[in-house]
């Protein structure tokens, strides 16, 4: 009987498995090579080649190209270190603390973008934790926290009512939800926080500018018919800690860029939304609604400002009269529509759906103004700064006009 | 933890300072690298480490008592033991919810309307890979091809290795154990080649198969209701042969490497597959240690081919339905399982038929090309989710659909045709050689050119340390 598993002297050359030098073709035995047998230690042989001079020489070439490619991410291409980028890890470890939060925001990307959570504290003592997603169903999110026990705080419902209002799916944060528990795991936290150690110096560390992204673009929609990455939505924002996003600067300075996104947006155009679909989202909202309210927690609507060239497809695609006012109705919910705050109108879109970096501080200090008032858990501090007005972020030439 | 997360690179780098710090005993290093290998499958999911505690105490145990048992029959109870044990964890947290499902199917067939509760099991990472390890080791000690390990933290070093452990090679003991039997150290241009095969793995893995193969794939077979035609559906399954390819050889490489850097030798689990003519070489080149565990633990048992032509084709057949099971729990890949069973056994028949049949070069090629089409209908199971998802991309690979859709961008579609034609005239051209044999003709320069650029495509593809396919087995 082979002893090829015991320690034995006889065998410790064979055992070694490491052979300098390549064999020649035919002489590197698999397992395929030998059928009904214990299969003996395995032979790696290792190229004759320099291998360290190699590997040296390539550390250096590697570094010296990763820097270049940084430089050119931080000058040609606007992208800054400390943009940390979002994903399903960092929405999961939010979406935990806020089991145990006062104010908690779901919503799609524009409550997203449009709310400074820094002022939010400032005003009102307390920070909300961020779980809006971009692109994703604020109904679906709702209903999500509708089936957490844990919940028993005020939740704000931020909507683009076309993407509340949609009759079926979650939208891009279907696999956020569908892997929340997955997301908590040992190896995904560490990642997260090595991922944000890194993103923190080296700016070229951003998704949107993943080689395979950037190869995709170069198709200018040569194939009629499918949907071509550079029709798709490119990087609009930046994203700081606690899921803090912001219009990227870039947006409101490179007019190319500010072209595209108004372009992927294409004016929100889309069929009509039945009334029969509004009125079952406004009844599955109403329920999600008195789900919260039954365990002690409640729900306030915010309907974020979208510019005059979207709203002229979103208005008449689903009126107001069987979206936001049936769903307040329905859900017996107060609401606060940007449409209602003078000192909201007319502040900077660049891209048409958000708001940029200064005005939503601007539009976040004036909705919580008015959200003080429509809630008990949040009261305005004593040392509240002073209220922001569209001057503060509109530029001088613009306002004037 | 997989070998493309950052976690992993933090986690190889601790190892490997572990692993040739001087101040550490051999047998102190191999227990912190079994407490890092524990560290390696826990950080998915803790709780799970039990069933890799209970595959090892018991096959320990179990081969154990069979060498010390006076009775064949005893003998043989020790070895049902471990099969039973190792088969039924794998058959509860894999199957279960499968079984059940087809249960309600017959049941609803014959009239008993029965609702179960939810089958809501996880499936623990890698255990169709470990669990055919350890079986391996019960069963070689059962065939009397070795003898029991002479101890057990080298067994239970062996079956939680972290390079092997969650997606292979699948290792046998008597090739991996007998390696712990003396320190291992590599040497520097041994840890700076494994360090090149690494870095070779991720390529395949995080540029090729997630950053340009997989979004062509996802564009038909995950359309949702939109009909490909005949270039979408040919382009999206040739892309997927891409993907699983890079997929797993690049995991099975990366595996390689970094087991070199700790001085341990592992062995090849691809081949070239895509050069193979014919299906019996194919299997020769992919998936090899599944290939040969299967041959040598199933097809053989079964009667191999000793019992006449008859019995042949049913161990054949028996053999490649059951190892589509082990790919996952669903029909369709018993049938990618079955496709490939009959395309060994037509083989079988056509060799036996054309016994003096000498193939040309351009018959080579030809049939070279042949396999690798037919493999790629095997590929439309693996990858459909549902028979008629799959039943959709066949309909539109024959020029079937009757208002096809387009699905793939162009410029996806042309560098993943790129990509894919690459794979394919390489493993045309390296079918005979080995990847060192080659790496040793080559100029160093070039080398050094090469593995900059690879390394610097991982690096500014960054990936997003998604899952590489074969965990789900």
């Amino acid at each position: 009987m082979p002893s090829s598993i015991s320690h034995s002297d006889a065998h410790r050359a064979e055992v070694r498995g490491l052979r300098e030098g390549a064999l020649p073709p035919g002489l590197r035995q698999t397992a395929s090579n030998r059928p009904g047998q214990a299969q003996p230690v395995p032979t790696r042989d290792i190229p004759a080649q320099p291998w360290v001079k190699i590997g040296i020489s390539v550390l250096c070439a590697v570094t010296l190209l990763t820097s270049a490619w940084e430089w050119n991410a931080r000058t040609n291409l606007g992208l800054h270190a400390g943009d940390i980028d979002d994903s399903a890890q960092a929405w999961a470890e939010q979406r935990r603390l806020a089991d145990a939060a006062p104010v908690a925001i779901v919503g799609d990307s524009r409550i997203l973008f449009d709310t400074d959570l820094g002022r939010f504290q400032q005003l009102t003592g307390v920070r909300p934790i961020q779980t809006s997603i971009v692109g994703t169903s604020a109904r679906a999110l709702l209903e999500n926290y509708a089936n957490d026990p844990k919940f028993h705080g005020l939740l704000i419902v931020g909507l683009a009512d076309l993407s509340y209002f949609r009759p079926v799916g979650v939208g891009l944060g279907g696999p956020y939800l569908k892997n929340f528990g997955k997301n908590g795991k040992p190896s995904q936290l560490t990642g997260l926080w090595i991922d944000r150690f890194l993103q923190r110096y080296f700016a070229f560390l951003d998704s949107d500018y993943r080689l395979s992204h950037m190869a995709e673009r170069l198709d200018h929609g040569l194939r009629k018919g499918t949907d071509s990455p550079y029709e798709e939505v490119w990087k609009i924002s930046e994203t700081f800690d606690h899921r803090q996003y912001v219009m990227w600067d870039q947006i409101e300075t490179n007019s190319y860029l500010r072209a595209h996104a108004r372009h992927a947006w294409n004016g929100f155009k889309g069929p009509k939304i039945p009334p029969a679909i509004a009125a079952a989202v406004v009844a599955r909202s109403a329920e999600a609604v008195r789900r919260i309210r039954a365990r002690g927690g409640d729900v306030i609507f915010i309907r974020p400002p979208s510019a005059p060239q979207l709203r002229i497809n979103e208005d008449p695609e689903l009126p107001k009269a069987i979206g936001w006012n049936a769903l307040l109705a329905g859900t017996k919910a107060k609401g606060i529509h940007a449409d209602d705050l003078p000192q909201a109108q007319n502040l900077v879109i660049p891209e048409w759906s958000h708001l940029s970096r200064k005005c939503a501080t601007v539009f976040t200090d004036v909705y919580v103004r008015r959200l003080v008032q429509l809630t008990t858990r949040l009261k305005l501090r004593a040392d509240a700064p002073p209220p922001l007005s569209r001057a503060d972020c509109v530029p001088q030439r613009i306002a004037s006009l | 933890m997989i070998f493309n997360s950052l976690t992993f690179l933090v986690f190889f780098g601790l190892v490997m300072a572990l692993h040739y710090a001087p101040f550490f005993s051999w047998h102190q290093k191999k227990i912190n690298l079994m407490i890092a290998s524990y560290l390696f499958y826990a950080a998915w999911n803790p709780p799970f480490v039990i069933l890799l505690w209970i595959s090892t105490v018991v096959d320990w145990w179990a081969a154990q008592w069979m060498v010390r048992a006076k009775t064949e029959r005893t003998r043989k109870l020790w070895m049902l033991t471990s099969v039973v044990v190792n088969l039924g964890m794998l058959g509860y947290f894999k199957y279960g919810g499968f079984l059940l499902s087809n249960f309600v199917t017959i049941a609803g067939a014959l009239g008993v309307v029965y609702h179960p509760p939810g089958w809501d099991i996880v499936l623990p990472v890698g255990i169709s890979f470990y669990t055919f390890a350890t079986l391996s080791y019960t069963l070689d000690v059962y065939l009397r091809r070795s003898k029991p390990a002479g101890s057990f933290l080298n067994y239970a070093l062996f079956v939680t290795f972290f390079p092997h452990l969650v997606a292979g090679p699948i290792m046998r003991p008597t090739e991996l154990v007998p390696q712990f039997d003396e320190p291992r150290q590599a040497k520097p241009n041994q840890i700076f080649f494994g360090l090149a095969l690494l870095t070779l793995g991720l390529f395949q893995k995080v540029v090729l198969a997630d950053g340009f193969l997989a979004p062509v794939v996802e564009a038909v077979y995950d359309a949702h209701g939109q009909l490909p035609g005949m270039l979408d559906s040919w382009v999206a399954t040739l892309a997927f042969a891409g993907q699983i390819f890079c997929d797993f050889a690049g995991y099975s490489t990366s595996a390689i490497g970094v087991a070199l850097c700790l001085g341990f030798a592992m062995p090849d689990n691809f081949r070239f597959p895509y050069g193979a003519v014919g299906f019996s070489d194919f299997w020769r080149r992919w998936h090899i240690t599944l290939s040969s565990w299967l041959r040598d633990y199933l097809y053989i048992p079964l009667g191999g081919n000793r019992h006449g032509r008859a019995r042949t084709y049913a161990a054949l057949m028996g053999t490649m339905l059951l190892g589509g099971l082990w790919h996952g729990a669903n029909w369709t890949f018993v049938v990618w399982g079955g496709l490939h069973g009959l395309y060994l056994s037509v083989e079988r028949w056509l060799k036996a038929r054309f016994k003096g049949f000498t193939p040309g070069r351009i018959a080579i090629l030809g049939l070279a090309v042949l396999t690798f089409l037919l493999v790629n209908v095997t590929w439309v199971f693996f990858r459909a989710k549902t028979f008629a998802g799959a039943g959709v991309v066949l309909k539109g690979m024959a020029g079937m659909q009757v208002k096809p859709e387009a699905l793939i961008p162009f410029g996806p579609m042309i560098i993943a045709m790129i990509i894919v034609s690459a794979i394919f005239g390489t493993h045309l051209t390296m079918r005979n050689t080995t990847l060192e044999a080659v790496i040793e003709r080559t100029p160093a320069v070039a080398l050094a050119g090469i593995w900059t650029l690879l390394l610097f495509a991982v690096i500014i593809e960054q990936g997003q340390g998604s899952a590489f396919i074969y965990f789900a087995f």
